[in-house]
C-alpha cells in the first residue's frame, strides 16, 4: 500500500519547513528525494516513522495514519520500517554487533544465536564483516554510516528510509551501498525512500525522483524525466549550477552582498 | 513609559507561564514513564546494570562523605555540649542527625551531582545525536528503555546507599568520640540508644526513595529535553544538579513537616 | 563480567538491608529475649515513655512497653517487660523517676518499704503493682530559680524603702526564707542518695536561693544605718497595703500546707510586727516617705510583694508539685 504523504505542513517556530508536501511511494518501488541542504528532507523522513507529527496534512504508511498510531500499533508499524539516520545515530554504549542486533532482540522467535548469525550477515552486506566487536567511536564516519544501514536492514523491514546513505562514502563503497539498496528492492520487495544530494546515486537507485524545494514537491518523475526536465531550479540542482538554480538576478545580488 | 513599568510584570508572567508549561511537560513525561512500567521486557534487562551504575558505583563517594560528616558531627557535638549536658549526648546527636538528616540529604545532594548530571549528560547526548530517535525507530519505547530502569534503580538503590552511609557516618563519629573525645564506647552507645526510634530509619528510607526518584527523574527529564549539541548537553547537566538539589531540600522540608 | 556485576549489586543490596536491620535491632536495645510482662499503676508517670529502661537495684532488667490511661482515666497503667529470671521483691512496687536531668525517665522496681514517703497508688486489680512518680525536677528547679530571682528583686527594692525596725523585722522574715532554703538543701541532701546527677542542678538553685536571702539580709543591714532619724511619710499607706497582702499570703500559706505552717507562723508574726511598726511610723509622721521622695519606689515595693504573693499562690495551688518531697 506504500507510503503516502499528502499536503504535509510542518514548521518549527517561525520557520516553515514543509509547506504542503505531497508524495506517494507505491509498494516495491524505490523513490529518491533530492533537495538542497536544509530544505527539510530529514524532517520529511521523520514524519514517515512518526518521530515528528505534521502540523497538518496526512501521513499514511501501509494504510495506517502514522500520527494517530499509539502503543502496540505504532510498535508494529515501526517494526516494518527501517530507518537509516543521516549521522548513523549508533548507540555508543554498545558494540557495532549489539547495535545491529538491537532491533531483533525484542522480536519473538529470535534467540541469541539467530541474532548473532543475522548480525554477521548484515555486517557483511555493508562490508563491515569482522567489525562487530568495535564500538562506534572506533569507526570512521563512513563505517558508522554503514553500520547504521546494517542496523536498519537487520529486522528485514518492508519499508526502508535512507537518510543520505552514501554521503561521505568513497565511490566504490557508494556503489556497494547503491547495489544493496537495489537488492533490497529486487530480492526482498522492500519499498524504499532515499534522501540524497548525490544525483548519480539517485539516478542509479530510484524508480522515481522527487525534488523538495521550498517545502513542496517541485518535480516528480523517473530519472529519464528528470534528465529531460526544463525546470531551471531542477536543472540547476541536477547540474550543480547555482546561476540556474537561484536564477541569474538573485545569484548576482548574493555576489554583491558577499563583496 | 508605561512600557517600562509593565515590562517587569510581563517578564514575570512569561516566566511563570514557562514554569507551568515545564511542570506540565514533566508531569506528562512521568505519567508516560509510569505507563511504560508495563513494558517490563524492555526495562527489566537494563535494571541491574543501572543499579550497578547508579547504586553500587555511588557507594564509595557516599561512604567517603559520611565518614567525614560523622567525624565533624562528633567533634562539633562535643564542642557544643559543654557544662551541664552529659557527654553521652554526643552519641545522641551523631546518631539522630546522621539518621534523620545528614545521611539521606548529604548523600542525595552528592548523588544529584554524580548520578543526576551523569544521566542528564548521557541522555542529552543520546538526544542530540538522535540515538533516542533511533531507539524509537527500532520499536523501543525510550521511556521504558531509558527512563524507567534509571528511576527504578535509584528508587531501589538510594535507600541502600543511604543506609550504608548512615552506618559508616555513625561508626566514624563513634571512633572519633573514642579517639579524640575520650569518651567510652558504653557512653556513646548509651547516647545513641537514648532517643532511638526505629521509625527514624523508615523516615530515612522514605526520604531516600523520594530523593532517588527526584534525582533520576530530573536527570532524565532534562536529558531528554536537551537541545543544541555539546553546549546543550552541558546546560542540561548543570540544570539537573541545580534543580535536583533544590527539589531535594524542598522535599526534605516537606517530609519533615508531614512525617515527623 | 556480567555475572560479577550481578553479584556485586546483590551483595550491596543485601549488605545495606542487613546493616539496617541489625543496626535497628541493636539500637533498640538488643534482641528481645522472652520477657515477662508486668503492669504497674500510678497516679501519673512524668515523662516516662515506651522504651524506657526498667531497673531493679540499679540494674537494667527490662523496658517499658506501653504507657496508657486506665479505663476511666483515674490512673496510668504502665506495661513493663522484664527478665524472666527476676524475682520480685516483697511488697513490690514501681517508682517512676527521672534517670537524669535530660528527659529520660525510668521505672524502678523496689520494695515499697524502701520508699516510705512515696504515695503509691493501689490499683484495684489483681497482679497490678502499685506505683508512684516523683515530681518533675525540671519544674522544681525552675521554680526554685524563680524564687531566688524574686528574692533578689525584693531585697533590692526594699533596700531603700523601710525603717530600721521594719528592716529588722523583714530581716527575720528573710531569715525564715533562709531556713526554707536550708530545708530545701536538706531535702536535696536526702535526695542525693537517689539522684546523684540530678541533685547538683537543684543544689545550685538552692544555693542561689540562699545567696539571695543573704544578699537581702545585707541590704537590710545597710538600710538599718542609713535611714535612722529620717521622717517616714506618704508611702505608709502603700506599705500598709503591701503588708496586708503579705498577711493574706501568710494566711493562704497557713491554710494550704501543714508542712510550711511553722515557717509561715514565724513569717506571720514578723509581718504582724511590721504592721504595727507601720502604724506607729504613721502616727509619728515618720520620715521614710520623704527620705524616698519618690512614690514610684513605693509602687515597686508593693509590686515585689505582689510577685512574691503570686509565686507562693502557685505553690499553694499545686503544693504536691513542689512540696511532696518534704522540702520543709
Ligand atoms: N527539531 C528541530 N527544531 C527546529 N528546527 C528544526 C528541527 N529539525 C529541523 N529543523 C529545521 O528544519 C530545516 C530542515 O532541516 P532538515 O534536517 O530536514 O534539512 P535537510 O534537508 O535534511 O538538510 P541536510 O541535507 O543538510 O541534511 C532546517 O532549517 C532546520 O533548521
Ligand atoms: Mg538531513
Amino acid at each position: 500500500m506504500g507510503i503516502h504523504l499528502r499536503e504535509v505542513r510542518k514548521s518549527f517556530g517561525p520557520r516553515d519547513v514543509l509547506r504542503g508536501f505531497t508524495l506517494r511511494v507505491t509498494d516495491g518501488e524505490t523513490a529518491a528525494i533530492v533537495g538542497p541542504s536544509g530544505s527539510g528532507k530529514s524532517v520529511l523522513l521523520k514524519h514517515v516513522v512518526g518521530l515528528l507529527t505534521p502540523d497538518s496534512g496526512s501521513v499514511t504508511v501501509d494504510g495506517a495514519a502514522v500520527p494517530e498510531l499509539k502503543g502496540r500499533a505504532l510498535v508494529r508499524l515501526r517494526r516494518r520500517i527501517g530507518y537509516v539516520f543521516q549521522f548513523a545515530a549508533l548507540f555508543d554504549s554498545m558494540t557495532v554487533a549489539e547495535n545491529v542486533g538491537m532491533g531483533l532482540r525484542r522480536m519473538p522467535g529470535w534467540d541469541r544465536r539467530r541474532i548473532r548469525a543475522r548480525t554477521e550477515d548484515c555486517l557483511a552486506l555493508v562490508e563491515l564483516a569482522g567489525m562487530g566487536d568495535r564500538y562506534p567511536a572506533q569507526l570512521s564516519g563512513g563505517q558508522r554510516k554503514r553500520a547504521g544501514l546494517a542496523r536498519a536492514i537487520a529486522p528485514s523491514p518492508r519499508y526502508l528510509l535512507y537518510d543520505e546513505p552514501t554521503t561521505g562514502l568513497d565511490p566504490v563503497t557508494t556503489a556497494v551501498i547503491d547495489r544493496l539498496i537495489l537488492r533490497m528492492r529486487d530480492e526482498l520487495g522492500v519499498t524504499g525512500l532515499v534522501v540524497t544530494h548525490d544525483m548519480t546515486s539517485a539516478f542509479r537507485v530510484a524508480d522515481r525522483i522527487t525534488m523538495l524545494h521550498e517545502g513542496k514537491a517541485r518535480f516528480t518523475g523517473t530519472p529519464a524525466e528528470v534528465r529531460a526536465a526544463a525546470d531551471p531550479v531542477l536543472r540547476g540542482f541536477v547540474e550543480g549550477n547555482p546561476d540556474l538554480y537561484f536564477g541569474a538576478g538573485r545569484a548576482r545580488s548574493e555576489d554583491r552582498a558577499e563583496r | 513609559m508605561i512600557e517600562s513599568v509593565l515590562r517587569p510584570f510581563s517578564t514575570l508572567g512569561v516566566r511563570f507561564l514557562a514554569l507551568l508549561e515545564e511542570l506540565g511537560r514533566a508531569a506528562t513525561l512521568f505519567a508516560a514513564a509510569f505507563r511504560s512500567l508495563r513494558n517490563a521486557g524492555v526495562w527489566f534487562p537494563n535494571l541491574l546494570p543501572e543499579m550497578a551504575r547508579i547504586g553500587v558505583a555511588s557507594v564509595p563517594i557516599a561512604l567517603f562523605i559520611a565518614t567525614f560528616t560523622g567525624i565533624v558531627m562528633s567533634l562539633q557535638a562535643s564542642y557544643t555540649l559543654t557544662g551541664a549536658i552529659p557527654v553521652y549526648f554526643v552519641g545522641t546527636l551523631v546518631g539522630k542527625t546522621m539518621i534523620l538528616e545528614l545521611g539521606p540529604v548529604l548523600t542525595a545532594l552528592t548523588l544529584a551531582g554524580r548520578v543526576g548530571a551523569n544521566i542528564s549528560a548521557e541522555l542529552g547526548t543520546m538526544r542530540v545525536t538522535e540515538q533516542v530517535d533511533a531507539l524509537e525507530t527500532l520499536a523501543y519505547d525510550p521511556l521504558a528503555y531509558l527512563v524507567v530502569p534509571r528511576i527504578l534503580a535509584a528508587v531501589l538503590m538510594f535507600p541502600i546507599v543511604v543506609l550504608l552511609a548512615m552506618t559508616i557516618g555513625i561508626a566514624s563519629g563513634w571512633v572519633t568520640a573514642l579517639q579524640l573525645l575520650d569518651m567510652s564506647s558504653p557512653e556513646f552507645v548509651k547516647g545513641l540508644r537514648l532517643f532511638f526510634d526505629p521509625w527514624d530509619v523508615w523516615f530515612a528510607v522514605i526520604k531516600s526513595v523520594s530523593f532517588g526518584a527526584i534525582v533520576t527523574g530530573v536527570g532524565c527529564y532534562c536529558g531528554l529535553r536537551t537541545e543544541g549539541g555539546a553546549e546543550g548537553v552541558g546546560r542540561s547537566a548543570t540544570r539537573t544538579v541545580v534543580v535536583a538539589s533544590m527539589l531535594i531540600l524542598c522535599l526534605d522540608a516537606f517530609w519533615a513537616a508531614v512525617l515527623l | 563480567m556480567d555475572r560479577r556485576r550481578e553479584a556485586l549489586v546483590g551483595f550491596v543490596v543485601l549488605l545495606g538491608i542487613a546493616v539496617a536491620v541489625v543496626g535497628t535491632i541493636w539500637l533498640q536495645g538488643g534482641w528481645r529475649r522472652s520477657m515477662v510482662e508486668l503492669t504497674a499503676a500510678s497516679a501519673s508517670v512524668g515523662q516516662l515513655v515506651p522504651g524506657a529502661s526498667v531497673r531493679f537495684r540499679g540494674v537494667a532488667v527490662g523496658r517499658v512497653e506501653e504507657v496508657r490511661l486506665a479505663p476511666g482515666g483515674d490512673a496510668v497503667l504502665v506495661d513493663l517487660s522484664v527478665d524472666p529470671g527476676l524475682a520480685l521483691p516483697e511488697n513490690a512496687a514501681v517508682l517512676v523517676a527521672p534517670e537524669s536531668l535530660f528527659g529520660d525517665w525510668q521505672a524502678e522496681i523496689l520494695n515499697r518499704a524502701d520508699f516510705p514517703q512515696g504515695e503509691f497508688l493501689d490499683y484495684p486489680q489483681e497482679g497490678v503493682l502499685p506505683g508512684t512518680a516523683l515530681p518533675d525536677f525540671s519544674r522544681l528547679t525552675a521554680t526554685a530559680d524563680e524564687i531566688a530571682r524574686n528574692l533578689t528583686v525584693i531585697s533590692e527594692r526594699f533596700e531603700i524603702a523601710f525603717t530600721e525596725e521594719t528592716a529588722l523585722n523583714l530581716k527575720n522574715a528573710i531569715d525564715n526564707i533562709g531556713e526554707i532554703s536550708n530545708g530545701l538543701n536538706e531535702m536535696i541532701a536526702q535526695q542525693a542518695e537517689r539522684f546523684e546527677d540530678l541533685s547538683r542542678g537543684v543544689n545550685a538553685s538552692a544555693e542561689e536561693l540562699g545567696a539571695a536571702a543573704r544578699s537581702a539580709r545585707i541590704s537590710f543591714e545597710r538600710v538599718d544605718s542609713m535611714i535612722a532619724g529620717f521622717d517616714v511619710g506618704g508611702i505608709m499607706a502603700n506599705a500598709e497595703a503591701s503588708a496586708e497582702n503579705v498577711r493574706a499570703l501568710t494566711e493562704d500559706m497557713n491554710a494550704s500546707l501543714e508542712e510550711i505552717r511553722s515557717a509561715a507562723a514565724t513569717a506571720d508574726s514578723a509581718f504582724g510586727r511590721f504592721n504595727a511598726l507601720m502604724a506607729s511610723a504613721e502616727d509619728g509622721d515618720g520620715s521614710l516617705g520623704r527620705l524616698l521622695g519618690d512614690p514610684a519606689l513605693a509602687d515597686n515595693a508593693a509590686e515585689a510583694i505582689e510577685q512574691m504573693r503570686a509565686l507562693l499562690a502557685d505553690i499553694q495551688e499545686n503544693p504536691k508539685k513542689y512540696l511532696s518531697l518534704s522540702i520543709f
